[in-house]
């Protein structure tokens, strides 16, 4: 292992690292644009300029990026040389940049912002006018392009190259006149990876739709959890406004509603990349939802209507459960261990593959639509459903289930967190929590077990399903 | 005269580019004599001996180069010959590949052969129509005549030559830029490490040399190394094709002597500054070479190791001869548009710094400069010096702080008076 010397300080390297990858390894900062640990190295914006200390041949200069490590290297990230490139590289990037971050969203969380302020902090010293370009260009249904702000600094088209392999973007033009551009019409669109751009834009170049001038990212803040739309279960970061920073007057939903979801670096699942379906978990978590338990319809408090539910129970003959294979590693323990001897447990599919939707590539996407297959088939198997004449009555739990398959004068206790029409056709109809209201985990396909935390508070009218299932079991005399 | 002549060594005629004419010459002979009685390593080592330099305009010992590829590393190996001739007031590869294409073919198939080759590629500036023709026509004859394709000479060697048009940019003659759009890609240079010797076409091993740089092979193999060494100077070895322009009144491409008198050239053998005219400055090798006076060009011989002592280059051997009356600030601009049109817009310094120095000079051009411009220019060109991907970045900023340097009372008089002390005038009447 080569040992190099950064800043006179010793760094163990590995051999066929770059002076750029050690550094990052030993928490050494050298700032980078166009350089991204998983993608290749185009070493085009000239900002990890470092100087090495020759003895033979005086220092020189070179990018980090490009560097091969050798023993005994003398690496100076803070000389007067290296500085000076650096800045003079900030002047030549925000030469023609509009320095618009008033109304930028990267503003908050952008790179270019960040090295302004560290290394250069001055004034443009160009009198003439800056090179026009496209905004607001359209690169797909899901993405606008800022050409005025953008760096070219190559990360979008590489990662279309060497990470989706849709080789849908690249550079037109060129010189200062070069722009990205989606290589033939559509080809963007069918990306399922493309809204990743936005994230590795060092800039405010590439925009989200949907989130366009949603929020500054400083009224936001950040949760962890997953991403339950495959059985990949994706680390996520779900951001929504930072409780401090309520807004009063407005849409009062803003402060409980999912303003973007970006992915949390997990290298054991996802690495620092998620598709498009978890992009727009807002869709998932945001349909309407059942607040209200009923009875057969009628609404009732909470407590009754549990109270209805433990007697079905306490009662049947023949039970069936339906498991949800988006509960929690929690809930189906607790479910197994409450209920899981009175009644004859399946699995349910709650989710399967919606048309257009991609069934399952070569990055990160799971044919399987559920978050939890594993955990639940942990406990309950993979047979699949059998409801025979003479049950007496079926608990179904979650969505996916078609009501047409009840067995005759079987008994419903439906369990499920979003409106739907068979919500009121229930004997009992219990309102569930949903995953950004606790905490929990679930574990992958490979798995792999992942943490999620809650985002918003629970309303007092849904049951947490880990809690409510004990108390579905509870004997009835206990409470009578 | 220029002394001896390794290249323009016969009268053009209408047919002195053919195989026959080529063959009456003594063509194909070195080839012959490379594949009967020398392995590749010694073909190697007598173009080492010979200490023939690149033309193209970094000058780079040509045998060192090649001795970089391993012969036995198992990969194939990639021979460019970079004929996409575009830095401005260049044009002797075209004479070469007009006049002399199978002097190339040979030279080619030499360093074929020596370095482990079983395609080599030639990269033609797209512009090129009659060369091109040439050149096709020459590789149709060699075909023929079994020089090319497999069991060449009745021997083991085979190799194929596929010759490919450039589409104008002028970064594609860089090395890099060349195999990359050779690649399919966008003409963009690559960074080193790694160098193309170790990782160049389609991540093989490759060398790419100039046409003039492989011209003279033939010539090395045949008469060896010894014999090229007579030629020219003890650093600069043999001959160098200067295509000269501008204020001159025999322009043209001339074959010299390495060593030869810089003054006397211009005065004898291209007859002289245009009208009579004094010189007022001349650019040695290619625009991206510094520009030089008439008290600096003296003393001077053209060889590679003088005109670098001078602060300049040989270069690309683009000669563009300016007399006195022309306007400079007017020139740079010319120059300057050009580096912003062909800046392949990839890395940073080069991308945003060729649009600031062209909206400058543009300004200054138009009455509009202020002092402080001509320190602004200087400091984009330093900032360009060795932080970009290719050379293209640091040669326009070497010209640039060329002409500044040396005519900064112009720039100071154009600013100053909002006008050309030449009324900005590139042309010079050819009567004085």
């Amino acid at each position: 292992m080569p040992e190099i010397f950064i800043n006179g300080r010793p760094v163990q390297a590995e051999k066929n690292q770059t002076v750029m990858q050690a550094a990052v390894a030993n928490g050494i900062s050298i700032p980078y644009f166009c350089w991204h640990p998983q993608l290749s190295v185009p070493g085009n914006c000239r900002i990890c300029i470092v100087e090495v200390e020759d003895e033979k041949g005086g220092n020189w200069t070179d990018i980090a990026c490009n560097m091969p490590v050798s023993d005994g290297m003398r690496v100076l990230t803070e000389s007067a040389a290296a500085l000076a490139h650096r800045k003079a590289m900030l002047q030549f990037i925000l030469l023609n940049h509009p320095v618009d971050c008033g109304i930028c969203d990267k503003a908050g969380e952008c790179t270019l912002q960040d090295y302004h302020y560290q290394y250069n902090g001055a004034p443009s010293v160009s009198r003439d006018a800056k090179v026009r370009a496209t905004k607001f260009h359209p690169l797909s249904e899901r993405i606008v392009l800022d050409n005025e702000r953008c760096i070219l600094c190559s990360r979008c088209v590489r990662f279309t190259h060497e990470i989706s392999k849709s080789h849908a973007l690249g550079i037109q033009a060129r010189a200062d006149h070069s722009v990205i551009r989606a290589v033939e019409d559509g080809s963007f669109e069918q990306d399922p990876y493309s809204d990743n751009v936005i994230d590795i834009c060092p800039v405010g170049a590439l925009l989200s739709r949907s989130f366009l001038y949603k929020a500054r990212v400083w009224y936001l803040k950040e949760t962890p959890s997953i991403c339950p739309g495959c059985a990949r279960g994706c680390s996520v970061k779900l951001w929504h406004r930072k409780p401090e920073w309520k807004l009063n007057v407005l849409d009062p939903r803003q402060n409980t509603s999912i303003a973007r979801v970006t992915p949390l670096e997990n290298p054991a699942v996802n690495g620092p990349w998620i598709c498009n379906k978890g992009r727009d978990l807002a869709r998932i978590f945001e349909r309407p939802r059942a607040e209200q338990a009923m009875l057969k319809g009628s609404p009732v408090e909470l407590p009754a209507a549990i109270d209805a539910a433990r007697r079905l129970v306490g009662k049947a003959k023949r039970a069936v459960a339906l498991v949800s294979n988006w509960g929690s590693n929690e809930e189906l323990a607790a479910f197994k261990v409450a209920l899981g001897e009175r009644f004859a447990c399946f699995v349910k599919q709650d989710c399967s593959p919606q048309p257009g939707e991609p069934i399952e590539d070569h990055l990160l996407i799971r044919a399987d639509k559920n978050p939890n297959t594993a955990t639940a088939r942990k406990h309950f198997g993979d047979a699949t459903p059998e409801l025979h004449e003479g049950t007496d009555l079926v608990l179904v739990w979650g969505e996916g289930f078609d009501f047409g398959r009840l067995p005759r004068g079987a008994k419903v206790i439906f369990l499920h967190a979003y409106l739907q029409p068979e919500n009121g056709h229930a004997d009992v109809f219990l309102p569930l929590s949903i995953q950004t209201e606790r905490r929990g985990h679930y574990t992958n396909f490979e798995g792999v077990v992942s943490a999620f935390e809650p985002c918003f508070p629970k309303k007092a009218s849904v049951a947490d399903a880990e809690t409510l299932f004990a108390a579905l079991a509870a004997p009835v005399e206990a409470t009578a | 005269m220029t002394g001896t002549k390794l290249l323009m060594t016969f009268p053009v005629t209408a047919t002195s580019h053919s195989l026959a004419d080529y063959r009456a010459r003594g063509g194909y002979r070195a080839l012959e004599k490379a594949l009967a009685q020398m392995k590749p390593q010694d073909v190697t080592h007598e173009v080492i001996a010979s200490g023939l330099q690149g033309r193209g305009g970094a000058a780079f010992p040509v045998g060192r180069k090649w001795a970089t590829v391993k012969l036995d590393d198992g990969q194939p190996h990639y021979l460019c010959c970079n004929a996409d001739e575009g830095e401005p007031g260049t044009f002797k590869d075209r004479w070469i590949l007009e006049h002399a294409p199978h002097l190339l073919l040979e030279s080619m198939q030499i360093a074929a052969y020596a370095i482990g080759v079983r395609h080599s590629f030639v990269y033609i500036r797209g512009e090129f129509d009659l060369p091109y023709r040439r050149l096709a026509g020459a590789i149709e004859e060699a075909y023929q005549a079994g020089y090319f394709g497999e069991r060449i000479l009745g021997t083991d060697f085979a190799c194929d030559v596929i010759v490919y048009r450039g589409a104008g940019s002028y970064v594609c003659g860089e090395a890099s830029g060349l195999i990359t759009s050779i690649e399919g890609k966008k003409g963009y240079p690559r960074n080193r490490p790694p160098r193309l010797s170790v990782r160049g076409l389609y991540q093989r091993p490759t060398v790419v040399n100039n046409v003039e740089t492989l011209a003279n092979i033939a010539g090395i193999i045949a008469h060896g190394a010894d014999a090229f060494r007579k030629v020219g100077t003890k650093t600069s070895p043999g001959t160098r094709l200067i295509s000269i322009s501008g204020h001159i009144n025999r322009p043209g491409v001339y074959e010299i002597e390495l060593g030869y008198p810089f003054a006397r050239f211009l005065r004898e053998d291209c007859g002289g500054i245009l009208g009579g005219r004094p010189l007022k400055a001349i650019i040695p090798g290619g625009v991206s070479t510094k520009v030089l006076t008439p008290a600096d060009i003296e003393p001077l011989a053209l060889d590679h190791a003088a005109l670098e002592a001078a602060g300049s280059s040989l270069g690309s051997g683009g000669m563009i001869v300016i007399a006195e009356g022309t306007c400079m600030v007017h020139l740079l601009q010319v120059m300057l548009r050009f580096y912003h049109h062909e800046s392949c817009g990839q890395c940073t310094p080069c991308r945003d710094g060729m649009g600031w120095l062209h909206r400058i000079i543009d300004r200054i051009v138009a009455g509009e400069g202020v002092p402080e411009d001509i320190e602004r220019m200087q400091a984009i060109s330093r900032a360009n010096d060795g932080t970009t991907i290719c050379g293209m970045g640091d040669a326009a900023g070497y010209a640039t702080v060329a002409i500044l340097d040396k005519f900064r009372d112009e720039f100071a008089y154009a600013i100053a008076h909002k006008r050309s002390r030449f009324d900005g005038r590139l042309e010079v009447s050819g009567h004085a």
